[in-house]
């Protein structure tokens, strides 16, 4: 068996895996960055048109603040998505390679 | 059952042991980082083993559902507030409606293993609806900015999911195609 072959078609394997994630993620932050800054406009336009009160404003921007906590979280979801489908991009190659080499029927996942 | 989105997925092969996945990860890379070889080594030890890696819950068709409904109706009823066409009657019935979805939501993803983040986001979620309904405040675009930026990051848990799900079900088709 080739190993340096394998561990480059593995590493291969595994960063086409992470690539679809990169973007989703990049589109995700994009989207949130933008509707924190129309809020924090409409905030301020409420506040001059006399919609809400300053009071409401403190209130509004303390709950975007609040919510800086569940962007963590789907980040951090995203990450293990990310190195789920990475390494078992890699295994399954290691399981073709396996398989070819031995003739054994490697069942995977 | 796994052509049935709406039914819970199978456990996959891999045993569950319930730790968390970070150190997992960590000394994955940790491994890597000293010797190639052993990352090797250690990538078919687990292939022997016959199973797949599981990091994260899988990917859940009706709360994912759940969330599309949960965010079309927050969007209608923010649009209807900035224009003052909301009435109060229809501001406590979106929130208790709100708050009523995101609590089913919170029970479904507690049925599955590796689902840490989505529950914490659904609690936060729950607090952004909670806060706005105790304060009687109008939904509309100045206000809601948190509760809206909570129910994308939630959105984005399950792109992620969906991501993975349909890159295993490539997996799956190419490992067990002729």
């Amino acid at each position: 068996m080739d190993t340096i072959s394998l561990v480059k078609d593995m590493l291969t394997a595994a960063t086409g895996a992470a690539k679809g994630h990169a973007k989703d993620l990049e589109n995700y932050l994009k989207a949130r960055v933008k509707l924190i800054a129309d809020g924090t406009a409409a905030i301020a336009a409420d506040v001059l048109k006399g919609k809400i009160t300053e009071e409401d404003a403190k209130f509004a921007f303390d709950e975007i603040r609040e919510s800086e906590k569940t962007a963590v979280l789907a980040v951090e979801a995203t990450t293990l998505a990310v190195a789920q489908d990475a390494i078992n991009a890699a295994l399954a190659i290691a399981a073709k390679a396996l398989s070819t080499a031995t003739g054994i029927a490697v069942p995977f996942p | 059952m796994e052509s049935n989105p709406e039914h819970l997925p199978r456990a996959r092969s891999c045993p569950q042991t319930g730790n968390s996945p970070t150190p997992f990860v960590t000394a994955l890379l940790s491994i890597n980082a000293q010797r190639p070889g052993t990352l090797l080594a250690f990538l078919l030890g687990l292939l022997l083993a016959g199973c797949s890696v599981l990091l994260i819950a899988p990917y859940d068709a009706t709360t994912d559902r759940l969330l599309t409904e949960l965010t079309v109706l927050t969007e209608t009823v923010v649009v209807k507030a900035d224009n003052d066409q909301l009435s109060v009657d229809e501001k406590e019935k979106f929130y208790a409606e709100a708050e009523g979805t995101v609590n089913a939501m919170k029970m479904r993803a507690g049925l599955y293993a590796k689902n840490e983040q989505e529950i914490a986001a659904l609690d936060e979620l729950g607090k952004r609806y909670h806060a706005l309904h105790e304060r009687h405040a109008s939904p509309r675009t100045s206000l809601t900015t948190g509760l809206r930026a909570t129910l994308l990051d939630v959105q984005q848990i399950q792109v992620a999911k969906k991501r993975s799900s349909v890159f295993s079900s490539g997996l799956n088709k190419t490992s067990t195609s002729p």
